[in-house]
């Protein structure tokens, strides 16, 4: 107890041998609903490419498929056609030891302190009492919460909740960090402070990040990479790398390369609205 | 809670023994009809002397027990299944209402009728009046399960089985908890009827035949009696509700 919030993962050991930082290939999945009277189509030939380590966003308007993508990456989802990959296999269904999710908030359980909601990844495949509760005290260490693992979520503001949320996710140790706009529910300033956060706990871990939103700002600031998405049908547009500096500072907000960037995503998106 | 709330109720059933004691004492009200509080009470501490009046305690606690043992499991469960097809829920949700809006004591003769007059009366009885409110309350807790904590589970590959008892249940409990509470009382109302209604034993007899009897000072203590059970009851299930209040939505 009493560490420094820095402390990285290290003695968090991983349940299976597997690389810490997962590659995801995305090849050509497409997503159709059937309603009654038409086929909706969700996602349409949608490839991507995502290299061990690396901080991807995606970003665009409600109704493109972000959330979708992100979800079949989770296992959580099936998609019609083509196949998503982790680390070479394909993924078919909720694969914890390979990805963690973090969710929209109040997704934690109240009924659980945050130490325990940490823990219940652990706690469903059965480890023992004593090494869940020193691997969740580890990951709440390292999202900076020490010392907040008693208190139950509503006791917790929106921003640590999140942390928490984060915490869970890291719990297993997985190769991929799957998140859903995890801080759209949150003021602009817990947003900004929480998106500084992430990027220490992704330096400090070297997990790869996929991260769903629909601020530019945010996609921008936090992305090694940012994949563009459009509504009617769900489909990728663009590509971006962002050659900013890391770490990255709130003056960058206000520079040129910065403005480019947000620019072309936001061009792609007024096409498409 | 502010003191002062809590003093205030407590001066309200103050006045009311008050007003009891003092309406029959002063004759306002013929004591022959309403013995005085202090009398009724002095009863109430006779009546729980007697073995008679123990033994009634016991027979009636035990039907009750026995009804409320098996209504709630498998109103508990039948809730559970409705709630987790959405065709059957669609089906059979009217058909509950419309069984539930009909007074259960008109069914009373056939219970009557089909188990005698007896134990099992009474537990069936009781089991009948309680049935529906708890499946209906069921499904309506699990409906207000929320997705997010539902995908949460499946994400971290929990089992059915651990998504049933560390998820839904937990979700459930504050909802399940006023469901038992509210379920306690149709069933007590039930064997208490059944009891009244046709009986050799049971506290609800007793009361029935202090009444034909023109006991007064009795009868009211049987009533002060059931009453403080009740209350009892209630109060302590709804202690445990209020320490699970935060994660009601």
């Amino acid at each position: 107890m009493g560490g420094n919030a820095m402390q990285p993962l290290a003695n968090i050991t991983p349940l299976k041998s597997v690389p810490r930082a997962g590659a995801i290939e995305v090849r050509s999945v497409g997503q159709v609903f059937k309603t009654s009277t038409q086929d909706v189509v969700a996602l349409s030939e949608v490839s991507l490419e995502v290299k061990p380590g690396r901080f991807v966003v995606i970003v665009g308007p409600s109704g493109c498929g972000k959330s979708t993508l992100l979800m079949m990456m989770a296992g959580l989802r099936q998609q019609t056609s083509g196949t998503v990959t982790i680390n070479g296999a394909p993924i078919l269904k909720p694969d914890p030891d390979r990805v963690g999710v973090v969710f929209q908030e109040a997704s934690l359980f109240p009924w659980l302190t945050a130490e325990e909601n940490v823990e219940f990844p652990l706690a469903l495949r059965g480890v023992a009492k004593s090494e869940r509760r020193a691997k969740a005290q580890d990951a709440l260490r390292l999202v900076g919460l020490d010392g907040f693992g008693k208190r139950h979520p509503h006791e917790l503001s929106g921003g640590m909740k999140q942390r928490v949320s984060i915490a869970r996710g890291l719990v297993q140790d997985p190769p991929v960090l799957l998140m859903d706009e995890p801080f759209a529910a949150l003021d602009e300033q817990t947003r900004m402070t929480m998106g500084d956060e992430l990027l220490r706990i992704w330096a400090a871990t070297g997990k790869t990040v996929v991260f769903v939103t629909h601020s530019l700002t945010e996609a921008v600031y936090l992305a090694d990479e940012v994949v563009v998405m459009s509504p009617r049908p769900g489909r990728m547009v663009d590509h971006l790398q962002v050659p900013l500096a890391r770490p990255r500072t709130y003056e960058m907000l206000s520079g040129d390369a910065f403005g480019r960037l947000r620019d072309r995503i936001w061009r792609h998106i007024k096409k498409s609205a | 809670m502010a003191l002062g709330i809590k003093l205030a109720r407590v001066a309200i059933i103050i006045t009311i023994f008050a007003l009891w004691e003092a309406l029959s004492r002063s004759g306002i009200v013929n004591p022959r009809l309403l013995p005085a509080a202090s009398d009724t009470l002095a009863m109430l501490g006779q009546l729980l002397q007697r073995a008679s009046v123990r033994n009634d305690l016991a027979v009636t606690a035990s039907e009750v027990l026995t009804a409320f043992a098996l209504a709630v499991p498998f109103g508990a469960l039948v809730g559970f299944l409705i709630a987790e097809n959405r065709y059957f829920a669609e089906v059979v949700k009217p058909l509950l209402f419309f069984a539930f809006s009909i007074p259960k004591s008109i069914f009373l003769p056939m219970f009557i009728l089909v188990f005698g007059v007896g134990f099992a009366q009474k537990v069936g009885f009781g089991f009948f009046s309680t049935i529906f409110i708890v499946i209906m309350s069921t499904t309506t807790a699990v409906e207000q399960v929320k997705v997010e904590y539902l995908t949460v589970a499946r994400s971290y590959g929990a089992t059915s089985a651990q998504t049933a008892l560390r998820v839904y249940l937990p979700s459930m409990l504050p909802v399940l908890l006023e469901a038992l509470r509210i379920s306690m009382i149709f069933n007590l109302t039930g064997v208490i009827l059944a009891e009244m209604y046709a009986s050799r034993d049971g506290i609800g007899h007793q009361i029935a035949s202090w009444g034909e009897n023109f006991q007064m000072k009795q009868l009211l203590a049987g009533v002060v009696m059931i009453a403080t059970i009740a209350i009892a009851f209630n109060e302590g299930i709804r202690w445990v509700e209020t320490r699970c209040s935060h994660w009601r939505t």
